[in-house]
């Protein structure tokens, strides 16, 4: 049973990877399909709006809306044509010649050297801007051809008034998200596809940019993670493993203490709920980085907190709990508690809401049928919050994946590990911080970036997928 | 609602597309933090001197702006184009600011060039200059001199004491306290053993990047392991040194926990408000071998003075910038003799003008600014100046793959590994290995 179960599985997995394949195949051919239509059966004006964009516009007395595609496309040829240079960087076609390139002037004291760094996002960015200039391109072909159907239908070719109005109404939804899509398309695409490129380069310490050249290396920055001596090799594995340790406990922590919290205020007879809930907010009312560097002095090796058990004569010596720890263990420990301390109250607050929220009659339901109060929180509450939080943890264990804070503000990563850079409480994101803010060592922080976004992006997906938030939304309206 | 969201989109669009728009670009410099009042007037002045020289304004607009002098070098190279037109830089970021075609110009005229050969002592002379395609050329203009120095506490340690570790240690042992906290346990704040020489000689078989050589280092001296072991003898002392705790060396020294720190002239203010009156300055003090810490060549009761590296702060000029013509003179002002006897009135920044402390008056002195300033002069008599400068690897290979932390192992020995003569070779030969090539042996 189980091997045909397994073999489903994978039988739907493959064909979910091919259908993805046909269905991009499709739609390209059904485009391209349309596109050999249009030429064939549009007026001359449309014929002409392949090679003069707004052409066919012109033809059909669409002359404002003519004009701004005949620009946008004028504009388009000068850039390509012209590469008008930023920072003694070409932009145009000369940045897609230089992308592969990336620079082939090594300057002198007196010339600049090619800027290979500029070159390869300037590359990304012009293919950025051929891919909008073909959307832009294809709608003004498209917008021709509808105004020879207006035309053929017997009626006129829409004003310009009337597509403006027409984007204000029936099409505001495109004069909306169109903005929306090219902000994300300008801030957050072309930067990560800038970033993964730059993990196929040598740039690092040693080719800083504007002063040597970089080139492409393949996969060797991969394939160093698996070879050799040199940091990403030693240090990756030990440095992932303890990110997923640490994403585990700081979420799971947080999460069955944030739920206990919430049921002890929340229980019959408790009194003065109002200030306990208010008590445990106020560290979420001051900024984290003051708790944090608060925590961190209370902890410190000559802090209030040993001074304390050294005056007791609990202790002869000051405990190193942070950065000087003796062992990685107590140092990893002491964050997870202290992280306890910072999220519990955002679970709290938010598991209180979802207690208040539970269908009183199912409760009602249970006592009738003569539910004990443990049976009806282990078949009524736990499922209730599981089913509305489930979104949250993985958010959660997410988030925690990426916590920059608590580490380094914490520990800065520390103990260290002699001779390398990566410390032992170090994620893969401060490690990432350190490799590329203080050594500039781009191209690995890069593999790390992406290797941090796969393991992410796999756990959210596998996780959200197979949540009962995900199988039955609507159950809960 | 809907024309005004249309209208709100645009708007945002119009003012995004306006910003950035700017007008003709200020002259500027970057200069450190702590000195910026005293450069903003020193600049004010020359304007005015080249207005009355010239008959004519001088043409830009000129800014100065206060930056971290240690990150001021990895800012530029952020943004070049952004950078400033002269700006600060300790000298070992030499190195990373010429690799390659350099992104700073040389100085090329004779007058500044005179100026720098005349004014400078030749440990500065040597490490300002560096090759570009074959051809060396002087990159930096010293300013500022600056060194590690000893801060300690005179109410446990005199003045005597403070001559040798023996010394300070004998205080802490009788005050039950650490005899040092190091400021940091990075390679420069925690070199003052690696960089020992012997006091009467100056003698060292230690090699770092010598002559600006790559494969020009060497650590495994018997001094060197002889050094070391004396520095195991130190560090695992119960009254002995020790590394920074995470409460920070400023509340070690002020809490009576430690009783000296190494440190320079910008720990000064917290060493001073650390100790207040109770603060002592002076140079690093000696060591002497001991039996026990004796290895191979290495003669017990030589006396070693603890080393420091002996840096110069200097002003570097942005490549193709498009007020070249006018930086070289700012320079030849800025760092001139009297501006930097002023500056060290005024912004207690050491001078880099090598007759400093025998013709600037405030030298004289009877006050811990002067003190601190003789410290640091005294000491570049036992300092080597960073040899960083000549390429930018040297600089990553020595602080950046973690050379310093494998020698703090070998000091600390706190997993009794290095309780042998061999464990300490192993880990010098990586030491070695990683100097030359950021590479551990295979």
């Amino acid at each position: 049973m189980n091997n045909n179960q397994d073999t489903y599985k994978k039988r739907n997995i493959l064909s979910r990877f091919f259908s993805i394949f046909i269905y991009f195949g499709k739609s390209i051919y059904n485009k391209f399909k349309k596109f050999i239509n249009r030429f064939k059966d549009g007026s001359i004006g449309t014929k002409l709006s392949h090679i003069f964009m707004g052409a066919g516009n012109i033809y059909h007395k669409q002359y404002i809306k003519g004009v701004i595609f005949f620009i946008i496309e004028a504009g388009f040829l000068a850039l390509m044509i012209l590469s008008p240079q930023v920072n003694s960087t070409p932009l145009g076609f000369k940045s897609i010649a230089n992308f592969f390139t990336l620079g082939t002037e090594p300057g002198s004291i007196f010339l600049p050297t090619d800027n290979s760094m500029l070159m390869l996002l300037f590359g990304v960015i012009c293919f950025g801007i051929i891919g909008m200039f073909i959307a832009v391109y294809g709608s003004s072909i498209k917008s021709s051809y509808k105004a020879d159907l207006d035309v053929k239908a017997g009626k006129e070719a829409t004003s310009f008034k009337e597509d403006i109005q027409a984007l204000l109404d029936d099409r505001f939804h495109v004069a909306m998200l169109t903005p929306a899509i090219i902000g994300i398309i300008t801030f957050t695409v072309l930067p990560t596809i800038f970033m993964i490129f730059i993990a196929f380069t040598n740039f690092d310490s040693l080719h800083p940019a504007g002063q040597v050249l970089f080139d492409w290396v393949g996969f060797d920055n991969f394939f160093a993670i698996f070879n050799g001596t040199g940091e990403i090799s030693v240090r990756f594995g030990p440095v992932l493993g303890w990110t997923l340790v640490w994403a585990f406990f700081a979420t799971s922590t947080n999460y069955i203490g944030g739920i206990f919290l919430a049921l002890l205020i929340n229980k019959k007879g408790i009194k003065l709920k109002k200030i306990w809930r208010t008590i445990f907010v106020l560290t979420i009312a001051l900024p984290q980085f003051i708790s944090l560097l608060a925590m961190r002095s209370i902890l410190a090796e000559y802090g209030p907190i040993n001074s304390m058990l050294i005056n007791l004569h609990l202790i002869d010596d000051p405990i190193k709990f942070l950065a000087t720890a003796d062992s990685a263990w107590t140092a990893r420990i002491t964050i997870i508690f202290i992280n306890i301390w910072i999220g519990v109250p955002y679970t709290m607050l938010m598991t209180s809401g979802i207690l208040m929220n539970v269908p009183k009659d199912l409760y009602e339901a249970a006592q009738i049928d003569g539910a004990t109060n443990r049976q009806a929180f282990r078949y009524i509450t736990v499922p209730f919050i599981l089913f509305v939080t489930a979104p949250f943890l993985i958010t959660s264990f997410i988030g925690n994946i990426t916590s920059f804070n608590v580490i380094y503000l914490l520990t800065g990563g520390g103990p260290t590990v002699p001779g390398y850079i990566a410390g032992e409480t170090d994620l893969l994101v401060t490690w990432l911080y350190k490799l590329t803010i203080d050594q500039s060592e781009y191209n690995i922080g890069s593999v790390i970036a992406i290797m941090t976004f796969i393991i992410t992006a796999t756990a959210t997906l596998l996780s959200y997928r197979r949540s009962k938030s995900y199988k039955e939304e609507d159950a809960f309206q | 609602m809907k024309k005004f969201m249309l209208i709100a989109v645009l708007g945002l669009a119009v003012l995004f597309g306006a910003i950035g728009c700017g007008s003709n670009a200020p002259l500027t410099i970057w200069v450190g933090a702590e000195s910026v009042e005293f450069y903003s007037a020193k600049m004010i002045e020359y304007v005015e001197d080249y207005n009355a020289a010239n008959e004519k304004e001088f043409p830009y607009e000129v800014t100065v702006v206060g930056v971290d002098s240690s990150t001021s070098a990895a800012t530029f190279l952020d943004d070049t184009d952004a950078g400033a037109d002269i700006f600060t830089v300790p000298h070992d970021n030499l190195g990373k600011l010429i690799a390659g075609s350099s992104a700073i110009a040389p100085v090329m005229s004779d007058s500044l060039l005179n100026q720098i050969e005349n004014d400078n002592p030749q440990s500065f002379l040597d490490v300002i200059k560096g090759s570009v395609d074959g051809t060396q050329y002087t990159f930096g203009i010293p300013y500022v001199a600056q060194s590690l120095v000893l801060y300690y506490n005179t109410a446990y340690v005199t003045d005597e004491q403070a001559e040798t570790w023996e010394g300070i240690w004998e205080a802490a042992i009788t005050a039950d306290k650490y005899a040092l906290t190091l400021t940091a346990t990075d390679g420069f704040n925690n070199s003052f053993l690696l960089l020992s020489t012997e006091a009467d000689t100056h003698n060292t078989s230690l090699k770092l990047y010598e002559g600006g050589v790559q494969e020009e280092c060497y650590a495994l001296g018997d001094d060197t392991i002889a050094k070391l072991k004396w520095g195991q003898s130190f560090f695992m002392d119960a009254n002995g040194a020790k590394a920074p705790s995470d409460s920070g060396w400023e509340v070690e020294l002020s809490d009576d926990i430690s009783l000296s720190t190494i440190g320079g002239a910008w720990h000064y203010e917290a060493a001073k408000s650390a100790l207040g009156d109770n603060l002592g300055i002076t140079t690093l003090p000696t060591f002497t071998l001991t039996e026990d810490s004796v290895y191979g060549t290495a003669v017990a009761g030589t006396v070693y003075k603890s080393g420091t590296f002996a840096d110069t702060k200097m002003f570097v000029m942005k490549k193709n910038s498009d007020k070249a013509d006018y930086l070289e003179d700012i320079l030849l002002y800025l760092s001139s003799k009297g501006v930097q006897e002023e500056s060290f009135e005024e912004a207690a920044n050491l001078p880099a003008y090598k007759n400093a402390s025998t013709e600037f008056s405030a030298f004289e002195e009877d006050t811990l600014d002067a003190k601190l300033a003789t410290a640091q002069v005294e000491m570049f008599a036992w300092g080597l100046p960073q040899p960083f400068g000549y390429n930018s690897k040297f600089n990553t290979y020595y602080y950046s793959k973690g050379t310093p932390d494998l020698l703090l192992e070998i000091i600390e020995n706190e997993s009794g590994d290095f309780s042998t003569n061999q464990a300490i070779i192993d880990q010098l030969t990586i030491i070695e290995s990683l100097w030359k090539t950021g590479l551990r042996p295979e």
